[in-house]
């Protein structure tokens, strides 16, 4: 379990973690999720004892990371910015990381075998693809076997079958049992992998709360009814009390889900040529949420000499 | 899905439960071996350390003996330690820059999130590095340099004055100056700016002090880290006016200890 308490950074004038309090659960994946920018790092660096918080705490099963003996066996990290010196083999990497810890040299080639690197392990690092290094990286999280995994960004510069695994990997990981906090600044990454949610913008909580939760209360959903009858059906629903929008041939209803606004159209006898449900993507909820809040955006281009 | 899981207890994998300064220091020999600037580094060391020895002893072996050099052959015998100093000082830095170059610093505080620890055991692998391989490329120097002195009939044996001495001074002043540069990166964290620092001040401003007027220029020179330092890694000191060879090579020590000091202070206050 990690738990963040008042947890605050600020460089100079600029505050990036601005008094964020929040927990995260065992045995399921909490996915950090926020603009580019959000503070989603500078949270991580202070989880893992690399900056030091302005105020507030952020503790790991109850202590700060700097407590644990040999804090590999209890936090595994897989760390946005490639932590590597490119001159070095991947198998040295891992030994060095194994020997600091005093975990068996026979441990580097279990991770380098499960995320399958076993061919390239005597390569140097700097060759490695971008792929190829954020697996390493998640050599270096498991290498531990650690009871808390936490991933910055884990799935950048991976192919699809490499999301995939990812994908499949954190799941597994959460259903044994183990802590995992997974950062991502994309949302559809987030809604096919995490359990729970803390959206950051701006050093702020925006939310936390399960994945459903999040899509009931941000992802906004009406019902799309194409009748001949476009009069009756609306007055019908709207003698319901139901919310309903004209938009050309289509009627958008709120307030009631599809099967039971199509029940009772059908108790009155009118026709209905389409019925259908229609969710706002997470992306767009996402998008919603944070739009007050990301750092740097682009405008949108006004012609030259429009504004006169 | 959040109730009744539990991580079984038993699958962690096996190994020592506390690891302490044993496994830190372990750790810091395979990171400092397993990159090839280290090679380089020593290798580049040992050439130029006995290489330069040799190469100053043969052709100078006969001025020597004449007597028309103006100079002891004791100030030729470990002459090539003073260019080969460049690379303990190449190697101090990137000990500790290249990690700041990289981001690995971050994966080495995370392993080991204990500063004091970890800046103790790279100091140590490098310092012990070091005064190994300055002493055996002094002796390889002695070795090469001397077979042309005696030729001449002006060989030194180990015996003499200040011989040994020079040879094990040689080491140690590779392990003091290689500590001294890896203290500046440790400040700078940047290897081109440690680099400039510290071969500026033992090579350019280590000899430029003796411009300064009087007492002053005297005593600055004497206390350069680099003319303190290195008079114990030389039997019979071209100048004659620097400190003695322990009590120079002690003030160096207190220097190198002091910018180490406030290297710490920094590394441990600063985020990674």
């Amino acid at each position: 379990m990690i738990e963040a308490r008042g947890l605050t950074k600020r460089y100079g004038d600029r505050t990036a973690v601005d008094g964020i309090s929040f927990t995260v659960q065992p045995g399921r994946v909490t996915g950090f999720l926020g603009p580019n920018g959000a503070g989603k790092s500078t949270t991580m660096r202070m989880l893992l004892g690399l900056d030091r918080p302005t105020a507030g705490t952020v503790t790991v099963n109850g202590r700060s990371y700097a407590d644990f003996p040999a804090p590999l066996r209890q936090v595994g990290a897989l760390l946005e910015a490639r932590a590597l010196h490119p001159g070095r083999s991947a198998r040295d990497h891992l030994r060095w990381m194994a020997a600091s810890n005093g975990l068996p040299v026979r441990r580097v080639d279990e991770v380098l075998d499960m995320v399958g690197l076993t061919d390239v392990a005597g390569q140097r690092v700097g060759r490695f693809s971008l792929g190829m290094g954020q697996r390493l990286g998640i050599a270096v999280a498991l290498l531990g076997d650690p009871p808390v995994v936490v991933l910055d960004e884990p799935v950048n510069g991976l192919d699809p079958e490499g999301i995939r695994w990812v994908r499949t990997l954190t799941r597994q990981l959460a259903t044994e049992g183990r802590t995992v906090f997974l950062s991502s600044h994309l949302m559809s990454e987030m809604a096919l992998t995490a359990d729970h949610l803390v959206v950051i913008g701006r050093g702020r909580i925006l939310a936390d709360c399960s994945m459903s939760q999040f899509i009931a209360d941000h992802a906004a959903s009406y019902v799309r009814v194409a009748s001949p009858q476009r009069g009756e059906v609306a007055d019908l629903l709207r003698a319901q009390g139901l919310d309903v929008a004209v938009h050309g041939e289509e009627l958008h209803v709120q307030g009631l889900d599809a099967a039971a606004v199509g029940e009772l159209v059908g108790r009155n006898g009118l026709l209905l040529h389409e019925l259908t449900l229609v969710r706002s993507s997470l992306e767009d909820a996402f998008m919603t949420l944070t739009a007050a809040s990301v750092e740097y955006s682009a405008r949108e281009q006004t012609p030259a000499g429009a504004l006169r | 899905m959040t109730d009744t899981v539990t991580l079984d207890p038993h699958r962690n994998v096996p190994g020592v439960r506390r690891p302490g300064f044993a496994q830190t220091l372990r750790a810091e020999w395979i990171k400092f071996w397993s990159v090839r600037s280290t090679v380089w580094s020593i290798v580049a060391l040992v050439v130029l350390g006995a290489g330069l020895t040799v190469l100053v002893c043969a052709t100078s072996a006969d001025d020597l003996a004449d007597g028309s050099a103006g100079e002891a052959a004791g100030s030729f015998i470990t002459w090539g330690m003073t260019i080969a100093q460049i690379t303990a000082i190449v190697l101090g830095s990137l000990v500790v820059t290249s990690e700041y170059g990289t981001g690995m610093i971050r994966a080495t505080l995370t392993a080991t999130p204990h500063h004091g620890r970890v800046l103790a055991a790279k100091a140590l692998v490098l310092t012990g590095t070091l005064f190994v391989v300055g002493t055996v490329t002094a002796v390889l120097g002695y070795l090469g340099g001397n077979w042309f002195l005696e030729r001449e009939g002006i060989g030194l044996a180990l015996g003499d004055e200040g011989v040994l001495r020079s040879l094990l001074g040689s080491g140690l002043y590779m392990a003091g100056i290689g500590l001294f540069a890896a203290a500046v990166g440790l400040l700078v964290r940047h290897t081109a700016a440690a680099l400039a620092i510290v071969l500026a001040l033992i090579l350019v401003i280590g000899n430029m002090v003796v411009l300064l007027p009087g007492a002053w220029g005297e005593w600055a020179t004497k206390l350069m880290p680099g003319n303190a330092g290195g008079v114990v890694a030389t039997p019979v000191s071209f100048n004659p006016d620097l400190l003695d060879p322990w009590v120079g090579f002690g003030v160096f020590c207190a220097e190198v200890a002091a910018v180490l000091l406030v290297g710490y202070v920094v590394f441990r206050r600063r985020d990674a």
